[in-house]
């Protein structure tokens, strides 16, 4: 009985030669920007006629069982099981309460072996074990004791395992594809961009990143991300997703309106890799996708100030990179979201680093608006000089604006009132302002070389 | 016994034929060298705005810059860059100066441990070993690891299903061929060439766990009119790898940081072992704890953090102090770039200081200052010390001032007295620069409210000198000073009166004011 038990155990686990299997394995992973992923594994599996269970072990250990679905000729399902009950030593034990074991003493003083059967009787805090008619705890005296089980249980697995019950047609090998939903795969897109201040022009490397977190490995996989994210209903086996915050300042000036070449489906973009990968588990992957220089590039400054701010020390202004992503005098091309990172020569011509900023997904055409960091030597300081209640709703706000600039050159600052909303209006100002919109009112102030500028604007609010 | 019909056909990942089925793919290892030359350029934490550095939370960044000589063989080569620093964003990475043909780059996450091992050999054949304590004597069985789920390690042998340890018996695996797993994050690019080339390639990457301050240290002169005033660049490195012979920079102020998130890294651990149960008759009763089974954990990024953090908390060996040999200030876009003079070696868990400036008789004017909101007395309050100056050549400064920390220092006899430490911001030239000194017991100021919207302030001076006092009053929305027994001003849209004080008087000062309800 016991032997028995042993070798069908033993036959149960023994794997499929791989070779048969593998010859014509083909992974497909089709990567879209929101942490999740669509794994489509196509291979011949070995079916037998009737009721059978095929089981499958590298599938992502994140895999959402609810979307996975096996297809294959001649072949109906029957069930799909998802087994996450992880083959441990305590799971072992506990699931060999009311069974048999093996167990074998070792004697400390002389290494000699002796061999009982043994019925698990519980395992709760200790193992109680009844051999013969006695009842012992397992190791209570502390001696060596190796228990040796007949058989591993039928749920307990290494890994999670998704098995699917299908009855066979006619029996023989087949290709079957299996495909399924699974986070912990994503990807975003690192773009390195080098600033020429001499010429305002920049150089724009475009790198996919590739992470994957699933908990297995993707083998030579036939890799497409897709720009862009499905809806997703929550609820599913979802990681929260670390790749997106809300946008502090909106870097997209202006949408584009022209199309590339790039290949769509639906309104995502697809970027398909060239050739076959090995995403590994835990590996970060970067690819090339855009390669562009000599594109025309304006630096600027801005100062955005919210509703009555005003401020003790004088604040630096934001310093800005703005340029296209137009097919003339632009990148040429959509850019999928991602961060972007800018570097500029230092004196000995070694490229450093002045900052980075996130990017949406920008069409192409667009005109991009991108800070960088804090401006060391160009800074603004916002102060409301007065408020006044004209009548009960009504309020006039003096405010004073000085500029001051530490740079050899004279500088152009974009300054952004903001919080005009309602009945708000200028009722007196010392430049010509233009209306953002109807919260936002823009002032370009120039402020000469080592020197300062002031701006003074008197708004007018109803509440 | 069991059904032969749901015996369950099992597809595993395959070792052999994938290998074989991605032949082509599969490509040479070759091993950059060591790096030939170094730059390091450290950026301060972008969320601090003044103060110094913190050695327990290096939450600034570094651009490094290697150049390394490459060997590559024709076809399809995994060109290694090892050693570089363990803070590395991987997503950063560049590497210029390769041949065309750049397949991938790649940042393996999974590192060589004990339980990286014993993962990577779950289902497969190894040799366990089994050590008789009396006799010495060593028993090789063969088995095969079924499961190393939840920290404890199960296996099979011919004669059974057993758990790693759980016997008493002393028993290991004995791992056989090589392992491709890294002993520390490491780089590497996939890359196709058409012929063997040796080129020389820089890699430049960000990394985290470092971070740099000014400290400035300021003394007073005798008569409290002018300060000396001298600044260290302070830069650490909280990484585990040092950067000999290196051009170091630091860059002084606010970049924009975006990325939050670590790429995963699984440092591993050790063969945890664990067992059922072991509970003896000899042991305290223990509540019955069920536990409910929970899916894997995806192992990540966390585990990553750890890593780094508990590299990070490695005591910081070494403080090391260079000669008095100042940095060079070059404008870097919209930021300041210090360029350390000579190569430096910024080591592993090391503080290094660097001189950054000496400037010598800064006049300077000290203020005595308070706040006083409207409408609320107060009991006698310390007024604030100020010391003030402007960043101007004519007072012998004129130069960006990083932020960072200062000391004040006043001489005393013939030695020194720490008199005040505080935070520095930014400041660029033509600012004006305010050191809040404190509170100053001997000018006290109190506010005593004699009808319903007047207000009368005392100001007493324990001096024996003669003061000057700057008083600002934070008035209601739309409220305004109707009349006042002394000039009132404007200081950033708040009045402020501005007093003389005599060396032990008191000032007192009235004032109406109007606010519509």
């Amino acid at each position: 009985m016991h032997t028995r038990l042993l070798i069908i155990g033993w036959l149960l686990w023994l794997p499929i030669p791989s070779s048969a299997l593998a010859a014509d394995r083909a992974l497909s992973v089709t990567i879209y920007a929101d942490d999740l992923a669509l794994v489509q594994d196509r291979r011949d599996i070995e079916v037998k006629g009737g009721r059978q269970r095929i089981e499958f072990q590298d599938v992502s250990a994140q895999i959402r069982p609810e979307t996975a679905a096996l297809t294959a000729s001649d072949i109906s399902i029957v069930e799909q099981n998802f087994d996450f009950d992880l083959l441990t030593p305590a799971k072992l034990m506990e699931k060999a309460v009311g069974h048999e074991v093996t167990i074998v003493r070792v004697n400390p003083a002389t290494g000699a072996e002796t061999r009982e059967t043994a019925e698990v009787l519980a395992t709760n805090a200790g193992v109680v074990l009844k051999i013969g008619q006695r009842i012992e705890v397992l190791r209570d005296d502390g001696l060596p004791v190796r228990v040796i089980f007949d058989k591993v249980p039928d749920n307990l697995r290494a890994h999670p395992t998704l098995s699917v019950t299908v009855i066979g047609g006619h029996a023989g090998t087949r290709p079957a594809t299996l495909s399924y939903l699974t986070p912990g795969l994503g990807w975003r897109a690192d773009y390195v961009a080098l600033y020429n201040e001499n010429d305002g022009k920049i150089d724009v490397q475009g790198w996919v990143t590739l992470t994957n977190t699933s908990g297995v490995t993707y083998d030579d996989a036939q890799t497409l991300l897709v720009a862009g994210s499905p809806s997703q209903v929550d609820g599913g086996a979802q990681q929260p997703n670390h790749y997106r915050r809300p946008q502090p300042r909106p870097t997209l000036q202006q949408p584009g309106t022209e199309s590339g070449s790039r290949e769509r489906l639906g309104d995502y973009y697809l970027y398909p890799l060239a050739e076959r990968t090995t995403i590994a588990n835990l590996q970060t992957k970067q690819v090339s996708f855009l390669d562009v220089h000599g594109v025309p590039a304006e630096h600027g400054y801005e100062f955005r100030n919210r509703w009555l701010g005003s401020a003790e020390t004088p604040q630096s202004a934001k310093s800005i990179y703005s340029f296209s992503t137009s097919a003339h005098a632009g990148l040429g091309d959509q850019l999928p979201a991602g961060i972007l990172r800018f570097y500029m020569r230092d004196k000995r011509g070694d490229p450093q680093f002045i900052g980075e900023t996130r990017i949406d997904h920008t069409p192409m055409g667009s005109t991009l608006s991108l800070a960088t960091g804090d401006a060391f030597d160009v800074k603004v300081r916002a102060v409301v000089d007065k408020r006044t209640q004209l009548s009960l709703f009504d309020w006039r706000s003096d405010m004073r604006y000085e500029f001051s600039n530490a740079l050899p050159r004279p500088v152009t600052v974009k300054l952004l009132q903001e919080g005009l909303w309602g009945d708000s209006r200028i009722a007196a100002e010392s430049q010509k302002s233009t209306r953002r919109d109807a919260e936002t009112a823009e002032w370009a102030v120039t402020v000469p070389a080592n020197g300062k500028a002031s701006l003074t604007a008197t708004f007018e609010t109803r509440y | 016994m069991r059904g032969s019909a749901e015996r369950p056909v099992i597809l595993r990942g395959c070792a052999l034929a994938c290998a074989l089925a991605a032949a082509p793919a599969v490509a040479a290892d070759t091993l950059a060298e060591k790096p030939s030359d170094l730059s390091v350029t450290v950026y301060r934490a972008p969320e601090r705005g003044s103060g110094s550095i913190d050695l327990d939370r290096l939450e600034g960044f570094a651009l490094v810059s290697e150049t390394r000589t490459v060997h590559l063989p024709a076809g399809t080569s995994r060109l290694r860059f090892e050693g570089v620093a363990d803070g590395i964003e991987p997503a950063s990475a560049i590497v210029t100066g390769l041949p065309d043909g750049v397949i991938e780059k790649n940042r393996e996450g999974k590192l060589l441990s004990p339980s990286a091992l014993i993962a990577a050999a779950v289902g497969k054949s190894l040799t366990l070993l089994r050590t008789d304590k009396k006799t010495g004597q060593l028993a090789r069985v063969t088995a095969t690891i079924r499961s190393d789920a939840g920290g404890g390690v199960v296996f099979e042998t011919p004669e059974g299903i057993e758990a790693l340890r759980c016997s008493g018996l002393p028993e290991t695996f004995s791992f056989s061929g090589i392992t491709d797993l890294a002993a520390t994050p490491t780089l590497s690019v996939l890359v196709r060439a058409a012929q063997p080339v040796t080129r020389t390639v820089t890699l430049s990457y960000l990394a985290r766990g470092f971070d740099w301050a000014a400290d400035y240290t300021a003394t007073l002169s005798a008569d409290g009119k002018s300060l000396d005033l001298g600044a260290w660049v302070t830069l650490a490195n909280g990484n585990g790898v040092g950067f000999p012979a290196a051009h170091a920079q630091v860059v002084a102020g606010r970049v924009n940081r975006e990325s939050g998130e670590v790429e995963p890294l699984d440092p591993g651990g050790p063969i945890l072992a664990e067992c059922w149960p072991r509970g003896s008759t000899s042991d305290p009763p223990q509540y019955l704890q069920i536990r409910r089974a929970s899916p894997l954990d995806a192992g990540g990024s966390t585990a990553g953090i750890t890593l780094f953090k508990m590299a990070l908390a490695a005591p910081m060996a070494e403080v090391a102090v260079t000669a008095h040999k100042r940095v060079e200030q070059e404008q870097l876009g919209d930021l300041k770039l210090y360029r350390v003079p000579d190569r430096t070696t910024v080591a592993a868990r090391q503080s290094k200081q660097v001189r950054l400036l000496d400037r010598q008789a800064i006049p300077v004017s000290f203020v005595y200052g308070a706040d006083l909101e409207v409408n609320q007395p107060t009991a006698s309050v310390p007024a604030s010390r100020l010391l003030r100056t402007q960043n101007t050549a004519a007072n012998h400064l004129g130069l960006p001032l990083p932020s960072g920390r200062i000391a004040v220092f006043v001489t005393r006899g013939g030695g020194k007295l720490l008199q005040h430490e505080s935070g520095m911001r930014d400041l660029a030239v033509g600012e004006e620069v305010e050191i809040n000194m404190g509170d100053s017991p001997d000018v006290e100021v109190t506010s005593v409210k004699e009808s319903s919207s007047n207000d009368r302030v005392d100001v007493t001076n324990a001096r024996p000198a003669e003061i000057r006092f700057e008083l600002r009053l934070q008035l209601p929305e739309g409220g305004r000073v109707v009349r006042a027994d002394h000039p009132t001003a404007s200081k950033n849209g708040r009045p402020i009166f501005r007093l003389t004080v005599p060396a032990n008087k008191t000032v007192t000062l009235r004032y109406q004011t109007e606010h519509v309800t």
